[in-house]
């Protein structure tokens, strides 16, 4: 996997390479991943839920937009005043005042894709900022960042914002978010900074270098392009860890109480003693849950095995 | 390296154990198994403020009187018969029952002494306030206690007198030594207790931390077969056995299993439906001597203004409170006393917008603000007497209002509070208010409010509130508004302090309940405190095992159910 | 001897990383928002006595000389008073740790076995139909939301088929009876320990599963294999002897890894299952404002963590012959 095998590094020598030159060849290597994905089962099982999740999230809006009493967190149903089952004006029944759980459900996928997203977009931010960094400036740069990433990476991050959470009081959705990506580069970090090393010595750096090209030059131009899709895969994996914390941070009750999250929907089944009794609301968030963490996982693997041919031949061959 | 062969002996180990333990004989006394929603806290009498504590504290440390669980009046417990009143010397007499310690001494007035003269030396922090106005205790002989008062004092019968007792042998060696530690009360709070010696029904038998308490009967209770306040007492089980849930799911499934016979703690309304429904679970719904609302800081804007206060008042409903957040189990309250309490609770109170549409009720808000110079870049009523959404109100000032936070316990502590911050805030912005609802941490919240006087308003609870409606002058008396005292709203008004230190000292009931009346009327009227519902009691026990449950407000986790529960008879085997 | 000296660095890594740890936890607690005082004393405590307390805590002091202080507490042991229970944290979270130490080991070590057994099957099998289930079956559970499947577990296992007890630890009528010996004791708690420990092995074992596949996969095509199967020994001899030995190292690896994310489950499941260990207690600090309680447990899952990963390094120098410290 740390092997730099991406199809031609080499057509990033020239320095002065038109980018119009270049898009074509992006297109190109990613039809071409495409294709290789496509045959994947695993990879089309999880990108048929990541679609359907992806509805969900967009359709989110309707239903308050259809009648008010359907908002996820403040309509309530005028005529039902406790929890019920599945009907046809609550597909999925109400909660314990008489909001309408589908429409939470909704409204949880479009919280679970921010929070995954985002979060993992800040984590791959910086991990693949450090890594490159370390990579590159090897010495004490490297030694000092890799020992921070050591460090972090055996903190368990779901205690650290739990307790940050009892230092600064209730956290705020962002905040759960940046917290979650502070804590969940290093893996990223590691990667590609072996990535980089494995780089850093190829005839089109050196090229580079000895033209006069700057580190900032060198780093964001020529190695980012070429980590680029690691570090992709690597975001798929950060979404994973970061939807399951916030949802255990919301079981908890440590959640962001402003926002409907599948976390915080098993937090109000649980706490108000539902749990055992209305399995239509507890059912959903905890499947929802274990579904959407699975379709990034298996997106993640699936191109995974675009990214290494050794294995793509595995499965090709037999 | 064979891993099967290592996973069947794991196996066949797991099983061996299902077997064994499912195999495991019953003892043949009878044990009460008890379910409770967190670990008590200490078993130091002193630091138990927590509800967990005091479940297995009260039915080992007693005091002299407790509370009929049907009059609410006092009843002699340790003490013989209702104390004497001399209003010469402003004396109490208190003469005692016969009756042992668990370590089988015997309990005299000379514990009582001591148990008194700790509180008042340590200013131990729940007693305190009930043993100051004592001026000195007397023990003419081993079973006379006589209190001598500084001033008359309503709160001597059902504070003083219901503080537990505590055996001054246990206690007297460390007392003295810490007293001479740099801080008494820390050291004294924090001593660990092994075990406790009592005079009550049970003693500890073993407690293990995270897991398992363990009381047994003691057999020198000295209520054993005797017939108190018109009851005959046991106990009639051998073994209480409390064992600690995390969560209430668990521990309703461990009581339909039949694991536990009682749940010693209020259960969620969703649950009432599926346990009403099963035979052998009985379920008890009973009153709470509560208080909960929302309160406002007085000391600063917007929450200075009562027109304000009052608006908030109107837009407030109750109604929906109790009927969606609190399923029902609960009741809308209007006066800062209790209804339950009868005797004092005024009835005779503004009740604002209640019954009200919500039209009518954001009118009247909207009314009393106009009236009060409030204006709005869009006002919540039109011209014509429409509702709109409304946008960005102005103080009388003209300036606009800067957003608020209302505080409230987080979800995990109180979902009905939290819940209902959520709503008062949707409410309150239908009139345009910028209010933001905000769960804290307890303890942090109540360091904001109590300690910094830095918060707008708040949504809190007592759960727990004395019969005697002293606390009606304690929550608003101008004295008590300081940092950590108990005014938390800064209210401050000199009419209602005349009248409240004239109700301490006035012992005839029925002008101090006059004067009750009153301080009820200058709250509802002035709104430091919205009160807003109280919620009711419901508690499920199983039918099949024991009988005899003795209720009373609060529920039936009292020192008399647990006096009394037998085993169902056909239980026998 | 190398692996000494190897485990010597390791020891003076895990001493730096934790003084770190130490003091981010130290600013931390500073920098928080309101008075520091008031994380370090019970709120009900009278104002003289929180002077005096806070004197003895050293917190009149100036911020380095209180560091000082804090070092030397932590090192000493002694980590203030709980407010909710009123003893020494220290006291209490020694209590929990032999629970939490028993729980974590045994649910790591039975899922990285499981994950190793079916991780050689399903690349031995690769591309077939058992291959293909025993992978979707591993990320399926892998990404199972946990304290959800804990409370179906509770609800089917316990409730509905009855097998194992509800929650807890231990059940009182086992350790009430004077008659019932070690043996008994040590039974019961194997009883409660099952359910929270198979949730826990479902969540982890899939991780291990494919790891193990991956790096079994890349064995096979190794050299002493092709040979292995040139002397025409038996496919199970050599799958099981020459193949899964050698693949099984990075799963070891993975361990450590995963150390972090166990633990975090360690703690969701301590708190659905009641199990009376140190992530439920972190998490019950939390939601009651114990801060010493708080700090104290996290300090200690922290030294676990660090144990746990010095553990797993020697277990993979020890066992892989080709490092060299």
């Amino acid at each position: 996997m740390t092997d730099a095998n991406l199809p031609s590094p080499k057509t990033g020598t020239t320095p002065g390479m038109a980018a119009g030159r270049a898009l074509p060849h992006w297109v190109d290597r990613f039809l071409g991943g495409w294709r290789v994905y496509r045959k994947n089962t695993i990879g089309r099982i999880g990108m048929a839920l990541l679609v359907l999740f992806a509805l969900m999230a967009t359709t989110s809006f309707i239903p308050q937009w259809v009648d008010p009493m359907y908002h996820p967190m403040t309509g309530v149903d005028p005529q039902i005043s406790y929890s019920t089952g599945p009907s046809l004006r609550h597909w999925l029944g109400t909660d314990f005042i008489g909001r309408d759980i589908f429409s939470q459900l909704l409204a949880g996928a479009r919280i679970a894709f921010m929070v995954g997203i985002s979060s993992a977009l800040i984590s791959i931010l910086f991990g693949t900022t450090i890594g490159m960094v370390a990579g590159y400036a090897g010495k004490h740069t490297d030694l000092i960042l890799m020992r921070l990433a050591d460090m972090i990476m055996v903190m368990p991050t779901l205690l650290v914002v739990l307790l940050l959470s009892a230092l600064f009081g209730q956290l705020n959705i962002w905040i759960i978010v940046l917290m979650i990506a502070l804590f969940r580069w290093p893996g990223v970090a590691r990667v590609i900074r072996s990535q980089t090393l494995s780089l850093r010595h190829r005839p089109f750096i050196e090229a580079a270098r000895v033209a006069g090209a700057s580190h900032l030059r060198i780093i964001f131009r020529h190695i980012l392009p070429n980590v680029m899709p690691l570090a992709l895969l690597y975001m798929t994996f950060r979404v994973t860890s970061a939807i399951i914390i916030e949802a255990a941070l919301a079981f908890l009750g440590f959640g962001d109480p402003g926002t409907v999250s599948w976390g915080m929907m098993l937090q109000w089944v649980w706490k108000t003693g539902h749990m055992f009794q209305a399995p239509y609301w507890m059912l959903p968030p905890g499947i929802c849950i274990s579904l959407i963490t699975m379709a990034f996982y298996m997106t993640g693997r699936a191109m995974d095995d675009v990214l290494d041919p050794r294995l793509r031949e595995e499965e090709t061959t037999p | 390296m064979d891993g099967r062969n290592c996973w069947r002996r794991g196996v066949l180990l797991l099983l061996t154990a299902v077997m064994l333990t499912a195999c495991h004989e019953k003892n043949t006394h009878h044990v009460l198994n008890i379910g409770l929603a967190e670990e008590p806290r200490t078993l130091n009498v002193w630091l138990a403020s927590d509800a967990n504590s005091r479940k297995v504290l009260s039915l080992i440390y007693q005091p002299l009187y407790v509370y009929d669980p049907d009059t609410l009046d006092l009843v002699p417990w340790l003490a013989e018969s209702m104390p004497v009143y001399d209003a010469q010397t402003l004396s109490y007499s208190v003469t005692l029952r016969e009756a042992r310690w668990s370590d089988d001494t015997p309990f005299t007035s000379r514990d009582v002494a001591f148990t008194g003269s700790l509180i008042q030396s340590f200013k131990v922090p729940r007693y305190a306030s009930d043993w100051d106005f004592i001026k000195r205790i007397e023990t003419p002989d081993s079973r006379t206690v006589r209190f001598y008062l500084k001033q008359p004092m309503a709160a001597f019968l059902t504070g003083t007198l219901s503080t537990p007792i505590v055996q001054e042998k246990e206690w007297a060696d460390f007392a003295e030594k810490a007293q001479t530690t740099e801080k008494p009360l820390t050291a004294l709070v924090n001593h660990r207790m092994q075990h406790p010696v009592g005079t009550g029904p049970f003693t500890l038998e073993q407690w293990r931390r995270g897991a398992f308490l363990h009381l047994k009967r003691n057999p020198h209770f000295f209520g054993i077969g005797k017939t108190i306040g018109g009851r005959t007492l046991g106990p009639f089980v051998d073994d209480l056995v409390y064992t600690v849930f995390g969560t209430s799911d668990v521990a309703i499934l461990a009581l339909i299993k039949g694991d536990i016979d009682m749940l010693w703690w209020p259960i969620q309304p969703g649950y009432m439906a599926d346990l009403s429904r099963r035979k052998e679970i009985r379920l008890f719904t009973n009153e709470k001597s509560a208080l909960y609302f929302m309160g406002f800081n007085l000391r600063r804007p917007p929450f200075n203004d009562m027109a304000l206060r009052r608006a908030v008042a109107y837009m407030i409903d109750k109604k929906f409170i109790v009927s969606r957040i609190l399923q029902g189990q609960g009741t809308k309250m209007f006066s800062v006393v209790p209804e339950e309490n009868r005797f004092w609770c005024c009835t005779d109170l503004p009740r604002y917008g209640d019954g009200m549409s919500r039209e009518n009720r954001l009118k009247a808000a909207y009314q009393v603000l106009v009236d009060a110079g409030y204006s709005w870049a869009v006002p919540p009523v039109d011209a014509a007497g429409n509702l709109q959404a409304a946008r960005e109100i102005r103080l009388p000032g003209g300036q606009p209002m800067k957003r608020f936070t209302i505080l409230t316990p987080p979800a995990d502590y109180d979902p009905h509070r939290a819940t209902s911050g959520l709503m008062i805030q949707e409410w309150l912005r239908e009139l345009g208010m910028p209010a933001y609802a905000r769960p804290m941490a307890f303890s942090s919240m109540l360091e904001q409010i109590k300690g910094h006087h830095d918060f707008d308003a708040f949504i809190l609870g007592y759960g727990h509130l004395g019969l005697d409606p002293d606390y009606v002058r304690n929550l608003f008396h101008s004295a008590n508004d300081k940092s950590r005292g108990w005014n938390m709203s800064g209210y401050r008004n000199s009419a209602f302090d005349e009248m409240a230190d004239r109700s301490i000292s006035e012992m005839d009931p029925v002008k101090r309940q006059a004067l009750v009346m009153e301080m009820q009327k200058l709250i509802a009227r002035d709104l430091p405190y919205i009160p807003l519902y109280k919620p009711s009691v419901v508690e499920a026990v199983r039918r099949d095992r024991f009988e005899g449950w003795v209720e009373m407000l609060e529920g039936i986790g009292n020192i008399w159910s647990m006096c009394q529960v037998k085993p169902v008879s056909s239980d026998g085997a | 001897m190398g692996l000494k000296r190897f485990v010597l660095r390791r020891l003076v890594e895990i001493a730096v990383i934790f003084f770190v740890i130490m003091t981010v936890l130290f600013v931390l607690f500073r920098l928080a928002p309101g008075d520091p005082v008031s994380r370090m004393v019970d709120p009900s405590m009278t104002p003289e006595d929180a002077r005096l307390l806070m004197e003895s805590m050293g917190l009149d002091q100036p911020l380095w000389t209180q560091y000082l202080y804090y070092l030397k507490n932590v090192a000493t042991g002694n980590m203030g008073v709980s407010f909710h229970y009123g003893e020494p944290v220290i006291d209490i979270l020694m209590n929990r740790l032999p629970n939490t130490v028993l729980l974590f080991t045994t649910s790591i070590l039975l899922s990285a076995l499981l994950g190793v057994f079916l991780g050689k099957i399903a690349a031995w099998k690769r591309g077939q139909r058992t291959d293909t289930l025993l992978t979707i079956g591993a990320l399926f559970c892998h990404t199972l939301f946990l304290p959800w499947l804990a409370l179906i577990m509770i609800w089917f296992f316990a409730y509905r088929v009855g097998w194992f007890p509800i929650t807890g630890m231990v059940s009182p009528d086992v350790w009430i009876d004077p008659g019932a010996g070690w043996l008994a004791k040590a039974l019961d708690v194997l009883h409660h320990m099952a359910l929270p420990l198979m949730t826990l092995i479902l969540i982890h074992f899939g991780s291990y599963l494919l790891v193990m596949r991956s790096s079994m996969l890349d064995t096979l095509k190794d050299d002493y294999i092709i040979t292995a199967r040139a002397k025409g020994l038996e496919e199970k001899t050599i799958r099981d002897h020459h193949a899964a030995p050698n693949a099984a190292l990075p799963v070891v690896t993975s361990v450590g890894l995963s150390l972090a994310f166990s633990i975090n489950g360690g703690a969701l499941t301590e708190t659905v299952f009641t199990w009376p260990g140190i992530g439920r207690e972190l998490v019950f600090s939390v939601s009651h404002s114990d801060y010493p309680l708080a700090q104290a447990a996290f300090l200690i899952i922290a030294i676990v963590v660090l144990v746990a990963n010095l553990v797993v390094d020697v277990l993979y120098a020890y066992l892989d012959p080709r490092i060299r410290y």
